[in-house]
């Protein structure tokens, strides 16, 4: 174990701040504008006055008695104070602020970069300081963090690691500290964020609003007397607002007091053991946190419960599966922690995803796909009695296979998916981190990220950038009247940055032999939940059915994810299975798409036993089926097989398509986020896909 | 050509009388969030979007400041004024209207959030910033046609400003903050795309308006559209009575706002319903009540009643429903009606 004394290791620089060091540390002279800004604190609505949410408070009262604890992650539902707290803390902080990283930053003010005022005055380059400078012993607050882009979360995160800002760009080599409490605050709607980052923030809050009828009553009615008069609503709470803030004066005084035992070591290794977190921050990220919680008691020992309680604030977003085991069945709180387990899961998939993405093109051999599939679909066997949907099916009565009557089957129920490795064969450079694909833009549209030399004629200019070039000469070219001089070497352009989604056509089997023993419910449950990922990766959406004996367009290529759930809810079931003409009609979708828009990513995915029984022409339906599949592949769609044979003799006639279709294979089952155990994936890694 | 320039009046759209309500109720208190109208083509949602220009009230602003600021507000001035608001300086005061700011929804990040002013840098050298949309927008409404078609990356920065009623800028070497704090009108058609629910939840209140399936009133749409076609100004005559009682009617109501009070009875209401109906967070509650008081304002009422609420739960509930991103919002309005009648009759049976 690592000594206490330097939690992070002595070689990153990150060492341990007392409190007082993080007051020293302070040069607060350095920004106006952040002085101006907490002026309107008179006019905020009091820390102190926010009803309930106890312990989102408590976790930032610990953040501000002790920083080494690393920050805060506030996920959940809107409108529920979250915004609301950070933003106040600073009412309550003695000597830190908040600074607020606003998601339309640029990479030159996060980070910092030339101050062209001073270069242009002096002649020679000087440093202008950034949002990281600014938040050196205070609090670096992003709200919406999950929709950060991918860029400044890097540069976020290096800086944490290390504490340290070291700056190497537009001719300038500088470094200062910058350590800080990071507080970020997120609707977990809108998608999850990555491992490396998650666990970034020390601790981890869900937020819920309150249940209690008294309670949300009083919400209500302080929140319009605030809106009614502002600064006399906050006078009346100016009193309650210090006693907070002298009562973290206190604890921050107690905090050196506090003595770490060996018993608490103890426990802590061992309650981390129990959740296998990865690395040791846990440990460490805990004892700090039940410090600061014995600090704030008063008291100078750590008892059981401070450890209880901070095992809480610091395990939920780290806690993983048990490694080589499959799921228990039993767990029942198991939906919360999908959430929380998919960060991970991500994590790897992305992690090889990107790995990968270099060396990655289209002629995969179908073996190569296949192989770790193969080893999965032999584990889930085996797990295949723990599933509840099959436990059911088995023993529910079975219908007609052949029956005539059609069948509207409800939605089953819905999952986290996982990630699903989509390669797209791209024309245009693409990286596949966080959200399905990031694409660097060419067009004008996008969020300006950074700037770059030009590569050819210039259509997208950085004005800033050209500026910060441009700033040190000027000095020594000549004069023509303007305040600044710009050559074509100082010009620069934007780097732009879109999510862009994929566009996804699902192909739905809605034959009779689907309507069996509730198999349609479970496709129904494990298509919304495709279309949930979609929604969150920002994907375009359609929906082709085919049942009896043609396919059908249900919905063209839309941005609604809702209409595509709203078809799929009332998709009934009954008759042949025409596979091919299936395959043909999103064939069709795509290439229509395609004319239309040259840009898009298409994604067809396939959700059927591939039991055919219907072909286009004469001859045998499942040829047919492959000769369409192969044909499919050969125009560089990218397409997903989801098998959703759950009967006792396998054909294995799905998967057979899925290799002439170079698709991904997944059974049903296993879309589900956190069914694929850890030795899958590990397999996976060794694999060479 | 001066006809070109005269919209159509808002007392001149048929029907649509939710929609109108909603619109006006959010000129009388721009607290109340703004609204959200979604609907087929050619319903006249952005008509009565474009038509409230004519409605909005004038009022009072620093000269001068490029944000509009209210200088009896130091709650929410720019830097400046609020500088010269501690070294009690007095402002000099304009009287300016309340405007319509569109956001196309082409916009580049840049001219929505304020960016570097280019010329000001390249002649003096200096930086200075330029402002946006958002800085237009202060005090103002700000009206987003097909706004579920914005780019992902400016609906980020909306959200921002929506929910803090300040714009923060950290880009192209500009680091800045304004008040931002505006009226958020959107208009949409749905089969073109969802909204996030972020955003959607950023909306007071939501309208869902369909086209009218009423003969007569739909040639009574016809006929006002060709006679406005025709002749704008001469159609615009007709309504200028009824767009002055409801100018006044609009003031008259700003004014008596401030002495409606609720009830505790009306406030368990709201609580009630936001429970029962398993709402997210707080702002269905708040929402409720706010807009129930405008009602009330705008029905002449001091006090929050009954009917108001359950007029307000119309507006304020029909997207907060849904519990996940897409899942469809089963609007159980019986319920609400039932937990106003129960909360009703329960104070009235104590009292």
């Amino acid at each position: 174990m690592q000594s206490y004394n330097q939690p992070w290791g002595s070689d990153s620089g990150r060492c341990p701040l007392t409190v007082k060091g993080y007051q020293l540390n302070k040069e607060k002279s350095e920004n106006k504008s952040q002085d101006k800004r907490n002026k309107t604190i008179a006019y905020r609505f009091p820390f102190a006055a926010v009803i309930g949410q106890e312990r989102v408070k408590k976790a930032l009262i610990l953040n501000l008695i002790n920083p080494q604890i690393g920050g805060v992650l506030l996920a959940g539902e809107k409108g529920t104070a979250k915004s609301t707290l950070v933003r106040n803390l600073s009412q309550i902080a003695p000597n830190m602020e908040v600074v607020d990283l606003p998601l339309n930053a640029t990479e030159d003010r996060v980070i910092g970069s030339i101050d062209i005022e001073k270069t242009i005055a002096q002649g020679k380059r000087s440093f202008g300081s950034g949002i990281l400078k600014r938040a050196h012993g205070n609090i670096l607050y992003i709200d919406e963090v999950n929709l950060l882009s991918e860029h400044i979360v890097n540069s976020i995160l290096e800086v944490a690691a290390s504490g340290v800002n070291h700056i190497e760009r537009e001719g300038i080599s500088f470094e200062h500290p910058s350590r800080f409490v990071l507080i970020g605050t997120m609707n977990p709607e809108e998608g999850f964020l990555r491992s490396q980052f998650l666990d970034r923030f020390g601790i981890y809050v869900a937020v819920e609003g309150s249940k209690s009828l008294v309670e949300r009553k009083e919400v209500v009615k302080r929140r319009l007397a605030f809106e009614q008069n502002p600064a006399g609503f906050a006078k009346t709470w100016e009193r309650d607002t210090e006693i907070q803030k002298n009562q973290i004066v206190e604890a921050r005084k107690n905090l050196e007091t506090v003595k770490i035992s060996e018993t608490v070591f103890k426990l802590t290794a061992d309650i981390v053991n129990e959740a296998y977190c990865a690395g040791n921050r846990a440990e460490l990220v805990m004892i700090e946190t039940a410090r600061a919680l014995a600090a704030l008691a008063g008291r100078q020992n750590i008892n059981i419960d401070d450890i209880k309680e901070a095992a809480e604030f610091v395990l939920p977003h780290r806690k993983r599966e048990k490694p080589n085991e499959p799921r228990e069945p039993e767990q029942d709180d198991q939906n919360d922690e999908e959430f929380e387990e998919q960060p991970e899961e991500n994590q790897d998939d992305a992690q090889n995803e990107t790995d990968d993405e270099n060396d990655e093109n289209a002629s995969e051999s179908p073996e190569d796909q296949t192989q770790p599939e193969d080893t999965q679909a032999q584990e889930t066997d085996e797990t295949e009695a723990d599933e509840p949907e099959n436990e059911e099916s088995e023993s529910s009565e079975q219908p007609d296979l052949n029956e005539i009557m059609d069948r509207i089957d409800a939605v089953g129920r819905t999952f986290m998916v996982k990630n699903l490795d989509i390669k797209a064969i791209d024309r245009k450079k693409r990286k596949g981190e966080g959200k399905r694909i990031k694409t660097k833009t060419d067009t004008k549209k996008g969020q300006y990220i950074k700037s770059a030399m030009p590569r050819n004629t210039i259509s997208d200019l950085a004005f800033d950038a050209t500026l910060r070039a441009a700033a040190p000469y000027q000095r020594v070219r000549e004069s023509n009247g303007l305040a600044l001089i710009i050559k074509t070497e100082d010009l620069r352009e934007k780097l732009r940055e879109k999510r862009t989604g994929s566009t996804i056509v699902f192909v739905v089997d809605a034959s009779g032999s689907m309507g069996a023993k509730k198999r349609m419910e479970t496709v129904k449950g494990a298509v919304v939940s495709l279309l949930t990922d979609a929604y969150q990766k920002r994907d375009r959406v359609g929906l082709v059915s085919f049942r009896k004996k043609e396919a059908e367009v249900l919905l063209n290529i839309t941005r609604s994810v809702d209409m595509a759930q709203k078809c799929l809810k009332d998709l009934p079931t009954g008759g042949k299975t025409p596979l091919a003409a299936g395959l043909l009609k999103a064939y069709e979708v795509i290439k229509n798409e395609q004319r239309k828009n040259d840009d898009i990513l298409p994604i067809m995915v396939l959700v059927s036993d591939g039991r055919t029984n219907a072909a286009l022409m004469e001859g045998d339906p499942f040829t047919e089926a492959m000769e369409m599949g192969k044909r499919i592949a050969g125009e560089g769609i990218q397409t997903i097989v989801v098998d959703t044979e759950v009967d006792f003799i396998k054909l294995g006639l799905a998967k057979k398509l899925a290799a002439a279709m170079c698709a991904r294979y997944y059974r049903i089952e296993d879309l589900e986020a956190d069914v694929l155990a850890e030795a899958v994936r590990d397999l996976s890694k060794e694999s060479s896909f | 050509m001066k006809n070109k320039n005269i919209i159509y009046p808002f007392t001149g759209i048929v029907g649509q009388e939710k929609m109108k309500k909603a619109l006006v109720l959010n000129i009388i208190n721009p607290l109340l969030g703004g609204v959200l109208i979604r609907g087929e083509k050619g319903t006249a949602k952005s008509t009565a979007v474009r038509a409230l220009a004519d409605l909005l009230p004038t009022r009072s602003q620093v000269e001068g400041c490029a944000f509009g600021c209210d200088p009896r507000e130091p709650a929410n001035m720019c830097s400046e004024c609020l500088e010269k608001h501690e070294n009690q300086k007095t402002f000099v005061e304009a009287f300016g209207r309340m405007k319509v700011v569109d956001l196309p929804v082409s916009a580049t990040e840049d001219r929505v959030v304020g960016t570097l002013d280019i010329e000001y840098a390249i002649k003096k050298g200096e930086k200075k910033f330029e402002p946006g949309i958002l800085a237009q927008a202060n005090r103002n409404i700000l009206y987003v046609d097909e706004v579920n078609l914005l780019d992902d990356h400016i609906v980020d920065v909306l959200l921002d400003s929506a929910a803090m009623g300040v714009n923060t800028i950290e880009r192209e070497g500009v680091s800045f903050y304004h008040p931002s704090r505006f009226i958020l009108v959107g208009t949409m058609n749905p089969e073109e795309g969802d909204l996030r629910p972020q955003l959607l939840d950023r909306f007071g209140m939501v309208v869902d308006v369909i086209g009218e399936r009423n003969p007569e009133q739909r040639i009574h749409v016809i006929k006002n559209r060709l006679a406005y076609e025709k002749d704008k100004e001469a159609f615009a005559g007709q309504f200028v009575d009824d767009q002055q009682d409801l100018r006044e009617r609009i003031l008259k109501a700003k004014k008596l706002l401030e002495k409606v009070s609720y009830s505790d009875e009306m406030l368990e209401m709201a609580v009630k319903i936001s429970i029962e109906l398993n709402v997210d967070g707080h702002r269905a509650d708040i929402a409720m009540i706010k807009t129930a008081m405008t009602i009330a304002a705008f029905k002449g009422q001091t006090e929050v009643a009954p009917a108001d609420m359950l007029e307000a739960a119309e507006l304020v509930l029909p997207h907060r429903l849904r519990r996940t991103p897409f899942e469809e919002g089963i609007f159980n309005f019986d319920k609400v009606e039932q937990i106003i009648n129960d909360v009703g009759s329960a104070h009235n049976a104590v009292v």
